[in-house]
């Protein structure tokens, strides 16, 4: 009883008085200062998405990117010197652009969908939410790049290389096809990175190509090969660099990046392009496609044309080292051979949308 | 007697004080005067507001046909990631509630040498992004991908959930009970199991259930450390098919599976709600002397602040000293920095202010109605933050677009994702609050509403801060919601994060992350200093 | 000068048995009534009730004839104009002891809250205390706070819930002096709920008495005491006697001797046999002649002012306590004489004093 002077709540006074009326004036502020901002000055950058009431000098342009915005950004302003149009640019993941672009529907800001892989694209265009592009645009691809509809266009290529390290394995030891990779011979000298988007669309080519039962057999023969699994291109090329691995299936870029970045003579990796037209050398792209009820069709068709001009595909080029696609632009990267050169399987890439069987393929096989 | 005693508000026969804590809970809440309409209106739009993915999830889950969403549900792979996830989560909660009590416990009631430093590391975690925890384990040790990665990184990550209310539940018990135990010639571990450990229940109860619920919504952590569960395979459900029905089905499996852990948890919680949380004793609690103990204690508390918060920290320092990608301009960062915390601090008012009412209600009723609104709100907080974003963008594009692709319509996804952690805050903070002022205070004039502002309010404002303080760090590592929901051209440090880690550019990336823990690093502080 | 008017109340709470079984009470205008029962009587229920807390199943409660619950009426607890006083206070442990007193003070302009705070400080003789935190108080002066809070709005009925339990026994009496007189002072009419019975005859105008739910006495202190209802309140009410007897004009026999019966409309044509209440101080230890009936001390239980000696007496199978005030000379086995004075209560048709339950169940409920 004698602890009766005590107050009936823990609190003990003034001073949690002051710290409590803080947190609520901080509580308030939270609420107030964004809305005050978002209502007085625009600090954020265009926040209207195709909005309206701005000078009709400038064609404005939303542009859903699932490139990075590294990449793409420099490339997109000098989108805006060259045609004068104002860009907005969402970045996310392809897939969930294309997913929250599915959502919108006919609602959607985005004018253009620039996609990293055609999957996304093919989505977009089965559910009828690209508009065809020109002729003019498509015509300056090849049909193996772009969607037989129209709807959507390639604008740079990526190669399936095998990158080996070329104290271990000499010219004439190279693979000729994918099963030379199985061989005992190379066992635990092969590097893969089953969850990369780029192997699981290789996989899915392999499939559409080769049929399921074969890619299984493969798939088994090549992790019962000891093959190692990597979390990405990235490290594979670090491991055949390091002489640790003989072989690595990639993308050709990352070998030309990885140049560029620590200097050639640092890279002791050679690149060798599939012979024969398999899945093994596949020529995946990023693409581009028109929306069909963004409403900014003009300014999105100057910007297909520019993402097909020679300077945005130079740019693709130097930057990514990727393969330039539109007709007439070569890659100025010296190494690469050209895509001319390539022996390129005869796939439709829109039917490499089927991922989910190669994922559940990859499972089974115990891959991922 | 420092708990008054409160026969004014016992309904029926009532023990004298022997146990005023559990019979406090039981008149507080049984028979009280009748859920007033201030409460119970906003506690309904609150519940309905967390309801609103569900709307999209059963018209995306039914477009192609009920038989085609049961097939997807009758499917053995859904069976497969729901054993998947669950034993992910348990092992995931048995190794936060081990990780969060021992700390709890040694840094409240041992003489472990500098407590409030080992404190406040053992709150720390929270401010570390679990992709960023998992990616810096992961390139240290690439063979920890799959189950055992996952688990390592989820557990560490976690930890606070359970250390946070069972630090301050431990806080609230009276020592004089312990030392009545001691002095019954129990020994210390004795006492802590049989008086202390028991009377933990409801915060432990309450931490496991956000940590089960964090384990079944992450997506950093296990996909990166590449552990398929129910989340992952949502994810992969967008990428793989473009296809958004497999996804809305298995979110809607993860509605349910929430709906279970909760009522798992109230169930286990039990009836008699000991006073568990926090009401401040008269005293501290005399420090117990750890003896030969006091090396492996202190080496416990490092490893865990070493794994989670010193790695990865450690990681970022490496990334930056080693990248030649460190081209980051401090404006630029410092732009985002703002901005961030200008999102979260929205983020968390907003999230605070859906919680106030339905975690006043969960204190106060124990009526099934009071249940029901405690139970709908925590339905996002198991929903992946794509599901939650596409439900967004879903109904704003059709019934809001006003609001589409504005900020407020990310603060409100924000407040769907994360509202469970505010409500379970604010519910625990009026718990401490005896109901007897809200009585004194109706019969002094106030109606419900001037009560709730004049008394409950107050009383339960440290807990809310706390609240609000969770969910502020929270909102700041949100990236999937945050992606597709942000005003286009908007950054987060968690958005700049994801760009430069996707060009593989980690050195440039590092600022980013640092910013983004040093920033979450305040408030998680905050929380591990502030009683 | 409000009357307070209960009538017919019921309530039962879900899954149980009733609380109240249609309680009665008037409480006159300015009047301060005990609500005096055991735990479990309903007594804290009645006042929830009253407070408009708890909805009673069936019943009215009325204020200077507004009716506040019954049918088809619900006045929400602040529409009420009813002040509480709590055990330990309640007071708001954020609010300095001036804003807890003025916190029902509302409508009122801020100088005139102040004011009001000062007089009402003053009314409970704490003058000056208006910035202390309540930790900052003793328990008797939060208890005077809480009550200058209560009484504040100038409220037509208080009510107290165990004011004075948490309270050391030293502090009470002054408290309660302290209650009556701002009591009087503002003409409140009041109600106190308590289980101790010294308190009750104490403190109030008049005792109701409630058991299982019902109103069993409710009268002056000096009545309920003095002529108790039923044997269970006389065990309830003090310390009882209750010896077999038989009563024949007005004089009951027993077998301590004659004794005149208290004049009461129950008792006076109530010949025949039954059992007669006496309390402890009306027998008188004294020599063992012929006018008194002979005993053996059994025990001696010193209480400082006074002294209770048990004797058995032949003829009843337990002991009778005697209060003698002042010191005895008498020990354990000593023989001596019983006389009584003053009148006693009959019951007739009761059962013999020799089975006790009543009385033991009442004893043990207050000693509860």
């Amino acid at each position: 009883m004698s602890s009766l002077s005590r107050s009936p709540h823990p609190w003990r006074g003034h001073r949690r008085a002051s710290w409590r009326r803080l947190t609520f004036a901080l509580a308030g502020l939270g609420l107030v200062v964004p809305l005050a901002t978002a209502c007085g000055g625009d600090d954020e950058g265009p926040d209207e998405a195709g909005g309206e009431g701005t000078s009709d000098a400038s064609q404005e342009l939303v542009i859903y990117s699932g490139r990075n915005e590294e990449l793409i950004d420099p490339l997109l302003e000098r989108l805006e010197e060259a045609t004068g149009t104002t860009v907005t640019v969402r970045y996310g993941d392809s897939a969930e652009l294309a997913a929250q672009i599915l959502e919108e529907g006919e609602r959607t800001n985005a004018g253009l969908f620039l996609s990293q892989d055609a999957g996304a694209l093919g989505a977009l265009a089965e559910a009828g939410l690209l508009t065809e592009l020109p002729r003019e645009a498509l015509d300056q691809v090849e049909p193996t790049f772009r969607a037989e509809d129209g709807s959507w266009v390639g604008v740079s290529g990526r190669a399936r290389i095998v990158a080996y390290a070329p104290e271990q394995v000499g010219e004439d030891e190279l693979p000729q096809e994918l099963a030379d990779l199985t061989d005992p011979r190379w066992s635990g000298e092969v590097g893969y990175a089953p969850t990369n988007a780029s192997f699981q669309s290789f996989v899915t080519a392999m499939r559409v190509l080769e049929g399921e039962d074969a890619t299984r057999r493969w798939l088994e023969d090549l992790r019962a090969n000891d093959a190692q699994a990597f979390d990405g291109n990235g490290p594979i090329l670090d491991a055949v660099n390091s002489g640790e691995l003989a072989f690595g299936l990639i993308n050709h870029y990352y070998v030309y990046e990885l140049a560029a970045e620590v200097g050639e003579d640092e890279v002791s990796v050679g690149t060798h392009y599939l012979p024969g037209g398999g899945p093994g050398s596949l020529v995946n792209v990023a693409g581009v496609g028109i929306t069909a009820y963004g409403g900014q069709e003009a300014a999105a068709q100057e910007a297909v044309d520019f993402l097909l001009s020679e300077e945005a595909q130079t740019y693709f080029a130097e930057e990514t080292f990727e393969y330039p696609l539109a007709a007439g632009v070569t890659s100025p990267v010296e190494e690469l051979p050209s895509l001319e050169s390539l022996e390129v399987p005869d796939i439709d890439l829109s039917d490499l949308a089927t991922l989910q069987e190669t994922l559940t393929l990859l499972q089974d096989v115990g891959m991922v | 007697m420092n708990v008054p005693s409160q026969s004014l508000f016992r309904a029926g026969p009532g023990e004298k004080r022997r146990a005023p804590a559990v019979s406090r809970r039981r008149r507080g809440t049984s028979e009280g005067p009748r859920m007033s309409a201030v409460l119970a209106v906003p506690a309904a739009v609150t519940a309905a507001f967390a309801l609103l993915p569900l709307v999209y999830l059963t018209v995306r889950s039914l477009e192609h046909g009920f038989g085609y969403a049961w097939d997807i549900v009758a499917d053995g792979r859904t069976a497969h990631l729901l054993v998947r996830s669950l034993s992910l989560a348990l092992v995931v909660v048995a190794a936060s509630v081990l990780i969060g009590v021992s700390l709890a416990w040694l840094t409240e009631r041992t003489a472990l040498p500098a407590p409030r430093l080992w404190a406040v590391l053992a709150t720390l975690p929270l401010a570390v992004p679990s992709y960023v925890m998992a990616f810096s384990w992961l390139s240290a040790f690439p063979s920890l991908a799959g189950f055992r990665g996952a688990a390592l990184v989820l557990s560490l990550a976690c930890s606070p959930y359970v250390y946070l209310p069972v630090a301050a539940a431990l806080r609230g018990i009276d020592p004089a009970q312990e030392e009545a135990a001691r002095s019954l010639g129990h020994g210390a571990l004795g006492v802590f199991l049989r008086i202390t450990l028991p009377q933990l229940r409801h915060a432990v109860g309450g931490g496991a259930l956000l940590v089960a619920l964090y384990v079944v919504a992450d997506f950093g952590a296990v996909s990166l450390m590449r552990y398929d569960t129910f989340t992952r395979a949502i994810h992969t459900s967008y990428r793989a098919s473009f296809d958004r029905t497999p996804a809305a089905v298995l979110s809607c499996v993860l509605v349910l599976l929430t709906a279970l852990l909760v009522l798992a948890e109230r169930r286990a919680r039990g009836r008699a709600r000991l006073a568990g949380t926090g009401r401040g004793s008269p005293r501290p609690a005399e420090r117990l002397p750890l003896g030969r103990l006091r090396g492996p204690a202190v080496g416990w508390c490092a490893l865990v602040a070493g794994a989670a918060v010193a790695f990865p920290l450690g990681s970022l320092g490496y990334w930056i000293a080693q990248g030649t990608s460190a081209t980051w301009d401090p404006a630029e960062l410092a732009d985002t920095a703002w901005a961030t915390a200008r999102l979260a601090a929205a983020g968390a008012a907003l999230t605070i202010l859906l919680a106030l009412p339905v975690g006043v209600v969960a204190a106060r009723h124990r009526t099934r109605t009071a249940h029901l609104l405690e139970q709908a709100s925590f339905a996002g907080h198991a929903l992946p933050g794509i599901t939650v974003a596409l439900a967004m963008v879903f109904l704003s594009v059709r019934y809001a677009y006003a609001l589409y692709q504005q900020w407020p319509l990310l603060v409100m996804a924000y407040a769907m994702l994360f509202l469970p952690l505010a409500v379970t805050a604010v519910r625990t903070a009026v718990l401490q609050a005896p109901p007897e002022l809200e009585y004194m205070a109706r019969s002094l004039g106030r109606g419900p509403l001037g009560t709730l502002r004049a008394v409950t309010v107050p009383l339960a404002a440290p807990g809310i801060a706390t609240g609000a303080a969770l969910t502020f760090v929270v909102i700041m590592k949100e990236l999937p919601a945050t992606l597709l929901l942000r005003p286009t051209g908007m950054d987060t440090l968690a958005t700049r994060l994801w760009t430069h880690t996707g060009v593989a550019a980690y050195a440039a990336a590092a600022p980013y992350a640092l910013a983004l823990i040093l920033i979450a690093a305040v408030p998680s502080y905050l929380l591990g200093r502030h009683r | 000068m409000t009357e307070l008017r209960v009538r017919g109340l019921t309530k039962t709470y879900r899954r149980g048995e009733p609380v109240l079984r249609g309680l009665d009470l008037n409480v006159a205008g300015g009047e301060l009534t005990a609500v005096l029962g055991p735990s479990g009587c309903g007594k804290t229920t009645l006042l929830r009730i009253i407070a408009g807390f708890v909805e009673p199943t069936g019943g009215t409660v009325a204020v200077g004839g507004r009716v506040l619950s019954g049918p088809g009426v619900r006045i929400r607890p602040e529409r009420r104009a009813i002040g509480i006083v709590a055990q330990e206070g309640a007071l708001f442990p954020h609010l300095s002891v001036a804003r807890n007193i003025t916190f029902g003070l509302t409508a009122l302009a801020r100088p005139d809250r102040r004011a009001r705070a000062g007089e009402l400080l003053e009314l409970v003789g704490l003058a000056g205390l208006d910035a202390r935190m309540p930790h900052e108080l003793s328990g008797g002066q939060q208890q005077r706070v809480a009550l200058a809070r209560a009484l504040a709005p100038r409220p037509s009925v208080v009510l107290f819930d165990e004011p004075f339990n948490a309270l050391d026994s030293s502090l009470r009496g002054g408290l309660r002096d302290d209650v009556r007189a701002a009591l009087r002072a503002t003409g409140a009419t009041a109600v106190l709920v308590t289980h101790d019975q010294q308190e009750a005859l104490s403190v109030a105008d008049r005792v109701a008495v409630l058991r299982e739910g019902r109103v069993e006495q409710h009268g002056t202190p000096e009545e309920v005491y003095r002529q108790p209802a039923s044997m269970w309140v006389a065990g309830f009410v003090g310390d009882a006697v209750l010896v077999p007897a038989s009563a024949a004009g007005g004089i009951a026999h027993t077998p301590l001797g004659r004794v005149p019966l208290t004049t009461d409309a129950r008792t006076t044509d109530a010949d025949g046999d039954g059992t007669a209440l006496l309390r402890p101080e009306q027998l008188r230890l004294g020599a063992a002649d012929a006018s008194a009936t002979r005993g053996t001390v059994t025990d001696i239980r010193f209480h400082g002012h006074d002294t209770v000696a048990l004797i058995s007496v032949g003829g009843l199978p337990r002991a009778v306590a005697v209060r003698h005030a002042g010191p005895l000379a008498l020990r354990p086995g000593d023989s001596t004489g019983l006389t009584i004075t003053g009148t006693a209560t009959f019951y007739p048709d009761a059962p013999p004093p020799s089975s006790d339950a009543a009385t033991a169940e009442a004893r043990a409920q207050r000693v509860r």
